[in-house]
């Protein structure tokens, strides 16, 4: 046992106030502290990591359809366009006239003219039937003006039809976009799914990490209690269990990350098999570095505000 | 430096611990409270520490009301004590050292001179040898130590102890009394419960009996 003097030898010394370093040195370690513990349980921590992987996987995925679906729509935007049937009296004359009225349209990029004869010769050869279109003593078929819009976008296009459905002998109107605008919508759906699956996951995994953290909280009751007996705040026994649930979720977030790239490669191979017929030069896209930092944080940040949504209460409860 | 001003505590279902108990400690002061167990040392003990809350009555430390304290005042309170628990209350997964170095972590010391604190707290209980150890590792008798150290590391300005030697043979007993009076003669004040009348009675010292809960007998001592 020492004396007196030695006893009291130190106690001049620099007593770190809150300081910055300090302030690191000892979140470091509190860091390291939770780590090493999540460590020593491996597979009850990898069990609680996959769930948050899963549950961030499914938006992420329906995100990434979603993405490329718009990417998709945007490459066919351009090609929108709106065909005008004439009427059977109208006369070459009147269809060159019209076609130019609608060239000086400032909405109108370009006009093609289908005549009625070269509407039967195509339709002849497309179907086979040439035999039944010699019988025929009148061609039924229409002649047809194929305008293209300026502006490709679905509003602009529908206005330009509805403008163009008064003029004279135009008999019908149709919008070639129309099947583009309903992929547009389903598109929109998917995109909408995404976004409520999206909260509804947060709010499950605000759930399981908050009741992971819970059961730790509970089995280390008595180290809590020890640290408040000696003056620790709630916030400082609040500290480790807030990186434990930091930890979680950006464990989560990386599996993720990793399976949906191995999602996206298994699939995209399939893909651009199918592409080949069609000669698109189509690309997946969505699976980038923007989005798998967002998944990494984004898991990382739920599961910090799972903990702490979890342990204030819980640990203020623990009052010796 | 602790005033209990005709302080009762009375827990549910009617049990009275503490009945109108009033007496005061100075600064720089070392008294023992003894009794027989269930006399209310420990609650006495618990109403210093806000583990518990007077039902009636005033208890100041250091000037300050312990009953009117939030919190976040009560764990700002709590750094001014070194307190020694009958049950060591001690962190098992954790070695001699940490649980030592707990108090300083939580007020946030710097680490280095954290580390020459803990050193020189081990160093006092003799424990400097096992501070990688973990505390099952000890004995009770050392495990009371490492409470003891971990209650002087912070240089507190009262410490408590709650049968501090009961674990102790009794040259190790006179150790630790040792290090609390030299804790004492720096200006410290000690309350400590014990039922160990001869190292009582060896001391000299100020005590304070209790006996269902009301002082019988307040001993001024010679020494203390």
């Amino acid at each position: 046992m020492k004396s007196q003097s030695s006893q009291r030898s130190h106690s001049n010394q620099r007593r770190a106030s809150p300081s910055l370093s300090t302030w690191v040195q000892i979140h470091r370690k509190t860091a390291l502290q939770s780590w090493q513990r999540l460590l020593k349980t491996p597979a009850s921590s990898f069990a609680t990591v996959f769930v948050i992987a899963v549950g961030l996987l499914l938006p992420a995925l329906l995100y990434g359809v979603s993405a490329n679906l718009s990417s998709v729509l945007d490459n066919l935007n351009g090609t929108a366009q709106i065909s005008l049937f004439m009427d059977n009296g109208s006369t070459a004359s009147e269809l060159r006239r019209l076609s130019e009225d609608l060239l000086s349209d400032h909405a109108i990029s370009s006009v093609a003219l289908i005549s009625s004869e070269q509407a039967l010769e195509e339709f002849s050869a497309a179907t086979g039937l040439s035999d039944l279109s010699q019988q025929l003593s009148d061609n039924p078929l229409p002649a047809t003006l194929v305008v293209t819009p300026v502006n490709a976008d679905p509003e602009s296009v529908a206005t330009l039809a509805a403008r163009l459905e008064g003029t004279s002998h135009v008999e019908l109107v149709r919008v070639d976009s129309q099947w583009i605008q309903r992929l547009a919508a389903a598109s929109q759906l998917v995109a909408v799914s995404g976004q409520i699956l999206t909260i509804v996951v947060v709010l499950g995994l605000f759930f399981i990490v908050g009741n992971t953290i819970r059961l730790a909280i509970e089995n280390r009751r008595d180290e809590i209690t020890v640290v408040k007996l000696v003056g620790g705040t709630d916030a400082f026994a609040a500290r480790p269990f807030l990186y434990s649930g930091m930890y979680y979720g950006l464990g989560g977030g990386m599996l993720a990350t990793v399976l949906q790239f191995a999602i996206f490669i298994g699939f995209n191979s399939a893909l651009q098999d199918l592409l080949q017929l069609y000669e698109s030069n189509f690309h997946l896209q969505g699976f980038g570095f923007t989005s798998s930092a967002a998944l990494v944080l984004g898991g990382g940040a739920i599961g910090w505000l799972g903990a702490v949504l979890a342990s204030f209460r819980q640990i203020a409860a623990i009052s010796p | 430096m602790i005033k209990f001003d005709n302080v009762s505590k009375r827990y549910t279902g009617g049990h009275e611990a503490l009945s109108a108990i009033s007496f005061e400690i100075g600064t720089g002061e070392m008294a023992f409270i003894t009794g027989r167990s269930g006399a209310g040392k420990s609650s006495l003990l618990k109403l210093i520490l806000a583990m518990e809350r007077a039902s009636t009555g005033a208890l100041f430390v250091d000037g300050v009301n312990i009953n009117r304290l939030s919190r976040r005042q009560i764990a700002q309170h709590r750094r001014k004590i070194g307190a020694v628990f009958q049950d060591h209350q001690l962190l098992f997964d954790r070695c001699v050292f940490d649980n030592v170095a707990l108090p300083l972590e939580i007020c946030g010391y710097w680490p280095q001179d954290a580390r020459r604190r803990v050193r020189a707290a081990l160093d006092k209980v003799d424990l400097l040898r096992k501070e990688r150890l973990y505390p099952e590792m000890l004995s009770g008798g050392e495990q009371q130590r490492v409470g003891i150290a971990r209650a002087v590391v912070n240089r507190p300005s009262i410490i408590l102890a709650d049968e501090p030697t009961g674990n102790l043979d009794p040259d190790l007993s006179a150790d630790v009394m040792n290090v609390f009076q030299q804790f004492r003669d720096v200006g410290v004040s000690l309350l400590v419960a014990s039922h160990d009348i001869s190292l009582i009675s060896n001391l000299d010292c100020r005590t304070i009996t209790l006996e269902a809960g009301k002082i019988t007998e307040d001993y001024r001592g010679g020494g203390g």
